[in-house]
């Protein structure tokens, strides 16, 4: 028997203030899950905007290098035409592979020029020529001229490779130069090489490691296939598995001698190691001259001359210096000569970094240095054109004709449902209808802005009906009754009075459709507007891209240079977006009206 | 020159504006009080036919046009050289058009030669008949129109019908794009099932997905189309995703209804609506190159294998873009749940937890339902994040951490990839029919569940 | 009528419940209750009574802490309960709403099932030990709301789906199964017909021997008939407070007798 006033002397006591304190925890904690799940949605948007960001100032400079160029008439204009189309055939290409050769000039052999050719872009001929033709005159005239860089190098100044770190040394410094002066005896009479010998030491017990844990896996093979060897019931089988094994023991055990091997040179404190192209890089520079080490002990050892050093005896530790670089050179895209190269033009201010506008001036390109997103923005201009020249009229006229004029029937219903369903059918399939209808069926041009912006209109065209019909049914039917009190039709007060008052969330309606409709990607991939195009659009039926189709070309690129592109495109595909959400917000503040 | 043509057809509309305006008032005598229908609307009616008729002439032709050309073309080719494949036909017409427009060829024969001339004759009088009939048409419509303009001539009534018409058109359009959806997708689907000889149940239940593999005069071989990978993969993203949007967009929503002061609702709420307005191919940017590389670098330091472009990584980034969308559906219909029942638990000495969990979120249920079921639609039919960050192979597993690949991704690659179109529009259309229908049903359930919804608080 | 007076004086003395002194209360710069006293009986029904938007609601809603879920509304004075101070930082409003329960104007049934409306109270605050008390708790309660006989058959369905008189009494029954020591009701028979009305009276009579009720009503006879004591608001004052009986019949402020001779509100 329970009594209701004994029930009221529970509240207060001991036992519900126990309880009380159980429910009020309860309390915090989802409290806590809701301050929780606030945070992670906030470090997500955080992280993503800040990695796009941070990646995107990297694209903000692009590198040029300085070299002095004498446009030679023979080589440009033999015949002294000063005609532009003339000069357009001369082999600019060639021309600047000779201004290299000619600023290097002991760089020799097929494959170190073709390294030292990869130092400016491919592009640098392009615009020479380009400058050449629109000013003959300078032909036969001798002064520095700027020439873009290669991606590579823009990364290596940008420090993507690592950089050469100045090492601490204080000996004096002595070149023994071999008689053909491509390779040195290096010696110091400090322990100055210390430092990188324990480098190149620790690389060697990193991959001793390497090859131990090998050795462990062809050992674990070998147990594997002698287990199963004792096991199985058939004789070749056993002979195949017992061969097996045997042949993984062999494989292990020569691991395990090449790991012993590295662990005692690494062992010894001093001796000699010779540099791989696994080995830490180490580099002497003696005024102009280049060398880098091809073995080295305590104090010095063998090296390859990369720029011409002099011979010379006791240079004092202030007139030499000696870099270390870390990562080997097959873990970089650009090898040893390069990054010397580099470092010499540098040294001698020959290259300078610029605010990138030819980012937002130059169309698409396979080289990450010349591409720019203004082809992929005028893209996306034309097909915003036609969707919003689709869509808006289609839209507003179609929300009229809903809210204003239809009967409310089956009919009505049923359009109503399809066009609340459209909104959430997935935007892949908008791009197959395209594919099929209007590529297929009505020939409309493939890669089109037209074609883009139609997909795209009738994507938009749910969320623009939805939205004009909520900000026509605002309008209160008081309006519509006084404009039908002074003998207006209905078409007359829709148009009229209903329509002009409705207009600010029809236009913020739209906005924020338009704003989805710029950052859509799927359907247009689906009507080829991912073709490689270079060419500025000028019109709705030219090939074009958009901005969020090129941002992902790019990041499907293996260039490392393009990563910092495609954050940048997504950066102004951003821009754009914050732009049309603050018009709209800006809308809504402003035309807010409350009957 | 389409572009000119259209303005060429309004400007004609335009000018029969003021003609039949001008008429009126004529008419009239200078007594506007004589005319049924102010000047304006006779000049409107002129105008509406004139364009309607004139932009639809305009359309038929350069729809029919080139069409016809084609047709014409190849019955010509069929009679010279009876028995060509499709593929060679496909070449002659190339190569016609090719010679005519002055392009280069494959190659270059008599045959080809005839065919190139008579594309060129047929080209010209389709130009001139783009050119000329929608505006022969345009000004026969418009001298009709302005010699009906009289006193007791019903202009206004009559435009104000041609223009509900047009507005009924536009209110169509919507529908017309499901039926265009539907039908171009069926269409597809039908031809790639009798492809495969009707064994729909090996699209539905096989294992194993290589469809373009050993095509040959179209026919597939049933054992490779086997969907059920792509249907695997797909559902395993999903399934990540909602594990970490429905968590925190849910709470996200009941925090920001009901526990955050105003400060914080007002920049919690728009940076929410940011997540929501960040472009898809953004979070797949975001997938490959920080989240996946991450997920790898975590998985390697504790010693687990994981793919480069593993379902994780997609999954959870899809979450992220999926929890804007839940928590601000939730959000609405938590709030659309009447202060009176909080009050009524509250009164009886009721904690906000206990509140929130035992009255408010069973009251707003159906809306966080249909929230869900919207966001897992969202989800089935996401395309970019998938491309970018999932893998491309078919691979049957429910191993997070290894590649699996989608629906979507299977799409995009059929339809991207180097394989003729006609060929691989047959898995690819087949895919999309069936996201379509998943979706719908989603969609429909939805939308069904929050209509029942507001019934009910309203 | 006479019956009942009878009765009260039966109960002998009462101690005060709850007091009120110097209670203000704010929405925004909306001065709704303007330095109110008022001493709200142990065992004894009290009627707060006045015209539209006086008050009444508002100081209600003081005495349970309810203004605490609107933002925007601000409670200063002083309100005792058995001598200890309810907006005190230690006392915590979920412990007091269980000991000061309250009623709606409107109906608000959770939508779930009967038995599980009128079960949340015990169960939130952990009245009862197993099933079969909680049982016994309900039938309890819906009988002294006198809805038993309309709700027993059909226990598991959805209170919201009964009809707008009987989710009042299932409100009622709701309250009072959470066994609270005063009960405050907002206008609770303003959606009840004349038969459903007087259960509810009797009701209140009933509950008196056990709880302390507050009722606000809009009609004078309902004051009249259950209440002991009544509190006449006026655009946020407390005009006249004081034993029914007198206030009915020989009130002192003349705007009372304007509003119970239904000169004006
Ligand atoms: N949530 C609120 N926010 C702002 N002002 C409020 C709020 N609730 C009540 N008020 C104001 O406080 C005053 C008193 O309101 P209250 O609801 O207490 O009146 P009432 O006496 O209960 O009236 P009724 O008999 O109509 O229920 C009114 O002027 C009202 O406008
Ligand atoms: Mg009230």
């Amino acid at each position: 028997m329970v009594d209701m006033a004994t029930l009221s002397a529970h509240h207060g006591s001991q036992a519900s203030r126990a309880r009380l304190r159980k429910r009020k925890m309860a309390e915090l904690r989802l409290k806590a899950y809701g301050i929780a799940a606030i945070l992670v949605a906030g470090i997500a948007l955080l992280t993503l905007m800040s990695s796009v960001v941070g990646q995107a100032t990297r694209a903000m400079t692009e590198s040029y290098i300085t070299l002095p160029v004498t446009l030679s008439a023979e080589d440009l204009d033999p015949d002294g035409t000063g005609d532009p189309s003339v000069i357009g055939k001369a082999n600019f290409g060639g021309f600047v592979k000779d201004v290299l050769k000619e600023v290097f000039p002991t760089v020799t052999g097929r494959s170190a020029r073709r390294e030292l050719y990869d130092l400016p872009s491919s592009g640098a001929a392009f615009e020479l020529r380009e400058q050449v033709m629109s000013d003959p005159s300078l032909i036969g005239q001798t002064m520095d001229m700027t020439f873009l860089a290669s991606d590579v190098t823009d990364l290596y100044l940008k420090g993507d490779f690592g950089k050469l770190r100045p090492q601490p040394h204080s000996g004096d410094l002595t070149v023994v130069l071999a008689d053909d002066g491509e390779t040195a005896e290096i010696r110091t009479n400090s322990n100055d090489f210390a430092n990188a010998l324990a480098e190149v030491k620790e690389e060697l017990l990193d991959q001793a490691v390497l090859l131990r844990r090998q050795a462990r896996l062809q050992n674990t093979g070998a147990e594997v296939f002698a287990a199963r060897a004792t096991r199985t019931e058939y004789a070749d089988a056993k002979a195949d598995l017992e061969a097996q094994s045997a042949s993984r023991i062999v494989e292990r055990d020569r691991l395990a001698g090449l790991a012993e091997d590295l662990e005692r040179r690494a062992g010894e404190p001093d001796g000699t190691e010779a540099l791989s192209d696994n080995s830490p890089t180490v580099i002497i520079r003696v005024g102009d001259g280049w060398a880098k080490m091809t073995e080295i002990g305590m104090t010095g050892g063998k090296a390859d001359v990369v720029l011409p050093i002099g011979a010379a005896d006791a240079i004092p530790p202030g007139d030499w210096k000696l870099y270390l670089h870390d990562l080997p050179e097959t873990a970089r895209k650009i090898s040893d000569q390069q990054i010397i190269w580099i470092e010499a033009l540098n040294e001698r201010g020959q290259i300078k970094s610029v605010f990138n506008t030819r980012f937002f001036s130059a169309g698409d390109s396979r080289e990450p240095e010349l591409a720019g997103i203004w082809g992929a923005a005028v893209g996306s201009f034309w097909t915003m054109l036609v969707t919003f020249g689709l869509a808006f009229p289609i839209g507003v006229l179609a929300a009229i004709y809903l809210e204003e004029f239809a009967p409310k029937n089956r009919l009505t219903d049923f359009v109503e449902v399809n066009i609340n369903n459209l909104a959430a059918v997935p935007s892949i399939v908008f791009g197959l209808l395209g594919l099929a209808v209007f590529l297929g069926t009505f020939g409309v041009p493939r890669s089109s802005p037209l074609a883009g912006g139609i997909v795209l209109a009738l994507m938009t065209l749910p969320t623009i009906i939805i939205a004009s019909r909520a900000a026509i049914r605002a309008v209160p039917p008081s309006i519509r009754d006084a404009a039908l009190g002074l003998g207006a039709s209905r078409l007359q007060t829709s148009f009229h009075h209903v329509l002009p008052l409705a207009m600010p969330g029809i236009l913020t309606g739209t906005i924020i459709g338009m704003a989805q409709a710029l950052g859509e990607t799927a359907p247009l991939i689906m009507i080829g507007m991912v073709a490689f195009i270079v060419d500025i659009p000028t019109g709705i039926t030219d090939s074009a891209t958009v901005l969020p189709v090129q941002v992902f070309r790019w990041s499907d690129f293996p260039e490392r240079a393009f990563e910092a592109r495609t954050a940048a495109a997504i950066c102004v595909l951003l821009l754009f977006l914050v732009i049309m959400n603050a018009l709209a917000v800006f809308l809504r503040k402003r035309f807010e009206r409350r009957w | 020159m389409p572009g000119l043509i259209i303005l060429a057809i309004l400007a004609i509309a335009a000018v029969f504006f003021s003609l039949s305006r001008a008429r009126a008032l004529n008419v009239s005598g200078g007594q506007l009080s004589n005319l049924h229908s102010r000047p304006f609307y006779h000049g409107l009616y002129s105008l509406l036919w004139v364009a309607i008729i004139g932009l639809g002439v305009f359309l038929t032709v350069l729809f029919l046009g080139s069409n016809l050309i084609n047709m014409l073309l190849l019955g010509e080719a069929r009679e010279a050289f009876p028995d060509g494949s499709t593929i060679e036909y496909q070449l002659l017409m190339n190569d016609a058009r090719a010679i005519a427009s002055g392009g280069i060829p494959s190659r270059v024969d008599t045959l080809r030669e005839a065919l190139a001339g008579k594309y060129a004759t047929l080209e010209n009088i389709y130009a001139m008949s783009l050119l000329i009939l929608p505006a022969a048409a345009a000004l026969l419509t418009g001298a009709v129109t302005l010699r009906q303009v009289d006193v007791n001539w019903r202009a206004r009534n009559r435009a104000e019908r041609v223009i509900r018409f047009i507005l009924l058109g536009a209110a169509v359009i919507a529908v017309l794009t499901t039926i265009g959806i539907v039908l171009s997708l069926i269409f597809e689907t039908l031809n790639f099932f009798n492809n495969i000889g009707w064994r729909v149940d090996k699209y539905l239940f096989g294992t194993r997905w290589s469809p373009l593999s050993g095509v040959h005069d179209g026919s597939m071989d049933a054992d490779k189309v086997g969907a059920i990978p792509l249907f695997a993969g797909t559902f395993l993203i999903t399934i990540i995703a909602m594990l970490v949007a429905v968590p925190v967009g849910l709470f996200a929503a009941i925090y920001l209804s009901d526990y955050a002061s105003p400060k914080v609702r007002a920049w919690a709420k728009p940076m929410l609506e940011i997540l929501a307005g960040v472009p898809t191919v953004v979070y797949g940017f975001f997938a490959a190159i920080t989240v996946a590389p991450f997920i790898r670098r975590t998985g390697e330091s504790l010693g687990l294998s994981v793919a480069s472009e593993s379902a994780l990584a997609a999954g959870v980034v899809m979450g992220i873009m999926i929890i804007p969308f839940i928590s601000s559906l939730s959000d609405d219909v938590i709030n659309a749940v009447p202060q009176s029942l909080r009050d009524g638990s509250y009164g009886l000495g009721a904690t906000k937890a206990e509140t929130i969990r035992q009255v408010v979120l069973p009251a707003a249920l159906p809306g966080i339902v249909s929230a869900v079921l919207l966001g897992i639609s969202r989800a089935v039919g996401e395309t970019m994040i998938v491309v970018m960050a999932a893998g491309q192979g078919a691979n049957l597993t429910l191993n997070p951490l290894e590649a699996v690949t989608t629906v979507t991704v299977q799409i995009v690659m059929l339809i991207t990839g180097d394989t003729e179109a006609s060929t691989a529009a047959g898995p690819a259309f087949t895919l999309g029919f069936t996201l379509f229908c998943i979706t719908l049903v989603l969609n429909v359930i939805a939308l069904r569940v929050v209509r029942k919804y507001r019934e009910l608080y309203d | 009528m006479t019956n009942m007076r009878m009765t009260e004086q039966d109960l002998g003395v009462r101690e005060n419940k709850i007091e009120a002194r110097g209670v203000d209360v704010f929405y925004a710069d909306t001065h709704a209750i303007k330095a109110v006293d008022v001493d709200i009986l142990d065992n004894t029904v009290t009627s707060f009574i006045g015209p539209s938007g006086c008050g009444k609601s508002t100081f209600l809603r003081c005495l349970n802490r309810m203004n605490d879920t609107i933002p925007i509304c601000r409670v200063t004075g002083d309100i005792r309960m058995d001598g200890n101070d309810i907006y005190d930082r230690s006392i915590d409003p979920v412990q007091l709403r269980a000991r000061v329960g309250m009623v709606f104007q409107k109906p608000n049934p959770f939508p779930k099932s009967i038995y599980d409306n009128v079960a949340y109270g015990p169960r939130i605050h952990g009245l009862v030990r197993d099933k079969a008390e909680l049982d016994e708790v309900v039938e309890k309660s819906l009988r002294k709301a006198s809805i038993w006989e309309e709700a027993k058959d059909r226990l598991d369905q959805p209170g919201t789906g009964l009809s707008g008189g009987q989710q009042q009494r299932l409100c009622i029954a709701r309250a009072i199964a959470t066994a609270p020591e005063v009960l405050l009701m907002d206008e609770p028979c303003s959606a009840l017909d004349p038969i459903a009305t007087a259960k509810i009276e009797e009701l209140i009579d009933d509950l008196r021997t056990s709880f302390s009720v507050v009722i606000v009503t809009h009609s004078m006879q309902q004051a009249a008939r259950v209440s002991q004591k009544t509190a006449f608001f006026h655009l946020g004052n407390l005009v006249e407070y004081g034993d029914t009986q007198k206030i009915f019949t020989n009130p002192e402020d003349q705007r009372t007798q304007d509003y119970i001779t239904g000169r004006f509100g």
